[in-house]
């Protein structure tokens, strides 16, 4: 078998159209929406002067900035949720489920679900947080509660809610990978060596998949961010987070105010990424 | 009564008594029986699937027996978990955690046991230097030689100084250049340091060579154990007699006992083999008996009892012996080895008779109906 060399002339035309592709779909519209976010005038046209004004008058908005913060509290606690739970089901598939029958079993009734659309399962969650919805009628009928929850559905505890079952898979996937690849071996070192196993757990296998937590989170950081489907149908119109902001100012025809929002999305976006790969090297997992 | 005339019983560094394991219908460990003295160098050998992992693994309490006691240093500690057993263990492939420099790796048995930080330092520079890995401390094990993971493991587990240290076919990971350097540092260590090593292998030149004692298993059970000249002289069954690398191990019938010696019926003819302690057989039930193959004599005297008539198929020179191939009555296969570096004796296709003293026939237990 021959191995293609980095630099050499079938590097640069295998890897010609996935570049060309990536320019065109990715690099291009993205380097249209910076230009655009920094028009002044007000009409559409290509003659427009570059300034920050756009920027200036967005972040000067104390509303826009409050906005900003609740996205990031929003998505901070989701990460955290996400990232508990989504170890705790990782865990409990990987290390306790001990019959390989009843582990493929659990695990596909825990993926399947996402096999759906984003959109689907977004809008599903409609009908199951209503108020005549699944959730109210088997709180009611294990009596619960005696009338149903209005705040489930159009409320901040209902996209939380449905946040957190949408992304909690991206966040356990990683870690079952990483702790699937732990020789039980170390484990059972680390008990010959004294260690009981609250500390195994603590000292092993926690550092061994710290890896898969990082990726796990950035997947979700990335997703909530970037998250404007369930926020409008489980939120109603009540709330906005940045990403339904950017769909308003759209729908607003205010071209330019929408350019600056996706720009700050994506610095956003960015900077929590940097911050990732400072923890962990993601080119290493699975290598 | 004084105290002087109490016998001193010398307390025992493992005991186990009577063990048995099972996962579902497979019996993994049957009804194993085993005393370690003080600072004794146990070998557990026998073909994969014997059961000698799993009884080391009883031993660490990775694995709880289903029944039988285990007691290290006279504590019954039947039931408790690793960390709570006056236990080391080496693994198969050194089980190195990936995340831990080697300094950290071998200081963290001593962190378990809240050592002090500046005593944990001192003592893992000790044992580093003592095993000549000083230089690799700030290495992690993805940066380490074979050689040096394994010393690295070894350091870790024997950093505590426990009781005992289980090794689980601790050479069977490194190049065959290295294993008998590391086998002769791991016996002279074992006997420095005065901790029991349990060593489990497949491979008879390793127990033969280390073990004080030798437990050889097999479906589960102990075979034979002993010393491992007894062992190589005295093969107490069929197995073990087959295991063991220059036997020849005949099956037959029993015929009549006379003076303490036992006619057996064989496709290769009637021979006379000493009973020794054990009962005489029924006549006629079927047994066998093992002669070594070195201890063979070519075209033999009147004087000696036991003869066969042989031809030889083929003749492999290793060096320090000689190994004859032959075939007798029934395609019989016998081996031969000649000792010493002797001109070749039988040609290939050559017919030969070959025979054996009375006392270097050995018979087996009976096996089990």
């Amino acid at each position: 078998m021959s191995t293609i060399r980095l630099r050499s002339p079938a590097a640069f035309w295998l890897a010609l159209p996935a570049g060309l592709w990536m320019a065109l779909a990715v690099v291009l519209p993205v380097l249209l929406i910076v230009w655009v976010s920094l028009w002044g005038g007000t009409s559409v046209s290509p003659n427009n002067p570059i300034t920050f004004d756009n920027y200036q008058r967005f972040l000067s908005n104390q509303n826009y900035l409050w906005l900003i913060g609740d996205t990031l509290v929003q998505t901070a606690m989701i990460m955290a949720i996400t990232g508990v739970l989504g170890y705790c089901i990782a865990y409990f598939l990987t290390v306790k489920v001990a019959s390989p029958g009843w582990r493929v079993a659990l695990f596909l009734a825990f993926v399947i679900p996402f096999w759906t659309s984003t959109l689907i399962r977004a809008i599903a969650f409609v009908p199951f947080l209503g108020v005549n919805g699944l959730l109210n009628q088997a709180l009611m009928a294990i009596g619960l509660i005696e009338r149903p929850i209005q705040a489930f559905l159009y409320s901040r505890l209902g996209i939380s809610m449905a946040q957190v079952s949408l992304y909690t898979l991206l966040a356990s996937g990683p870690v079952v990978y990483m702790l699937n690849s732990i020789p039980p071996a170390l484990r059972e070192a680390a008990m010959t060596l004294k260690a009981p196993p609250i500390i195994v757990f603590w000292r092993i296998i926690l550092p061994l998949t710290l890896p898969g937590i990082v990726i796990g989170q950035v997947l979700v950081f990335l997703n909530v961010l970037a998250d404007f489907i369930t926020v409008t149908t489980v939120g109603g119109n009540k709330l906005a987070f940045l990403g339904n902001l950017i769909l308003l100012f759209y729908e607003g025809s205010q071209i330019r105010a929408t350019a600056v929002v996706s720009v700050l999305l994506m610095l956003l976006m960015l900077a929590g990424v940097t911050l990732a790969l400072r923890v962990v090297d993601i080119r290493k997992i699975g290598g | 009564m004084t105290l002087a005339d109490v016998p001193v019983i010398p307390q025992l560094d493992l005991e186990l008594r009577h063990i048995r394991k099972r996962y579902g219908d497979f019996v993994a460990v049957n009804d194993v029986s085993l005393q370690v003295g003080k600072g004794q160098f146990i070998c557990l050998l026998g073909p994969s699937g014997c059961g000698k992992t799993t009884t080391l693994r009883c031993v660490a309490g990775l694995e709880e027996p289903d029944a039988g006691d285990i007691l290290i240093g006279g504590r019954e500690v039947t039931g408790e978990p690793p960390w709570k057993r006056d236990i080391a263990m080496m693994f198969q492939d050194f089980a190195l955690f990936p995340h831990m420099t080697v300094a950290k790796q071998v200081g963290f048995g001593l962190e378990m046991l809240k050592k002090p930080k500046a005593q944990i330092a001192a003592r893992v520079a000790e044992v580093l230097k003592a095993f000549e890995i000083g230089h690799l401390a700030e290495r992690r094990p993805a940066q380490l030689s074979g050689g040096q993971k394994q010393r690295v493991a070894l350091a870790r587990a024997m950093v505590t100084e426990p009781r005992i240290l289980l090794l689980d076919e601790p050479i069977g990971a490194l190049d065959y250049s290295l294993r008998e350097t590391v086998m002769l540092e791991l016996k002279t260590l074992q006997k420095r340091s005065g901790i029991s090593f349990i060593w489990v292998t497949h491979d008879q030149n390793e127990a033969f060579s280390l073990g004080d004692h030798v437990v050889v298993m097999n479906h589960a059970r102990i075979e034979q154990q002993g010393r491992p000249d007894e062992v190589l002289s005295r093969p107490r069954t069929a197995f073990v007699a087959g295991f063991i690398q220059g036997n020849n191990v005949l099956e037959g019938k029993a015929g009549l006992v006379r003076d303490g010696v036992l006619e057996v019926m064989t496709a290769l003819g009637t021979f006379r083999v000493p009973l020794l302690d054990l009962a005489p057989p029924a006549a006629g039930s079927a047994l066998s008996f093992s002669v070594r193959a070195e201890r063979l004599i070519e075209r033999p005297g009147e004087d000696v009892p036991n003869r066969i008539a042989l031809r030889c198929i083929t003749v492999e020179y290793f060096g320090a012996f000689r190994r004859h191939v032959l075939e007798g009555a029934g395609g019989t296969v016998v081996k031969y080895d000649q000792f010493g570096a002797l001109p070749q004796s039988i040609r290939e296709g050559e017919n030969i008779v070959l025979g054996w003293s009375l006392d270097n026939g050995v018979l087996h237990r009976a096996p089990p109906a």
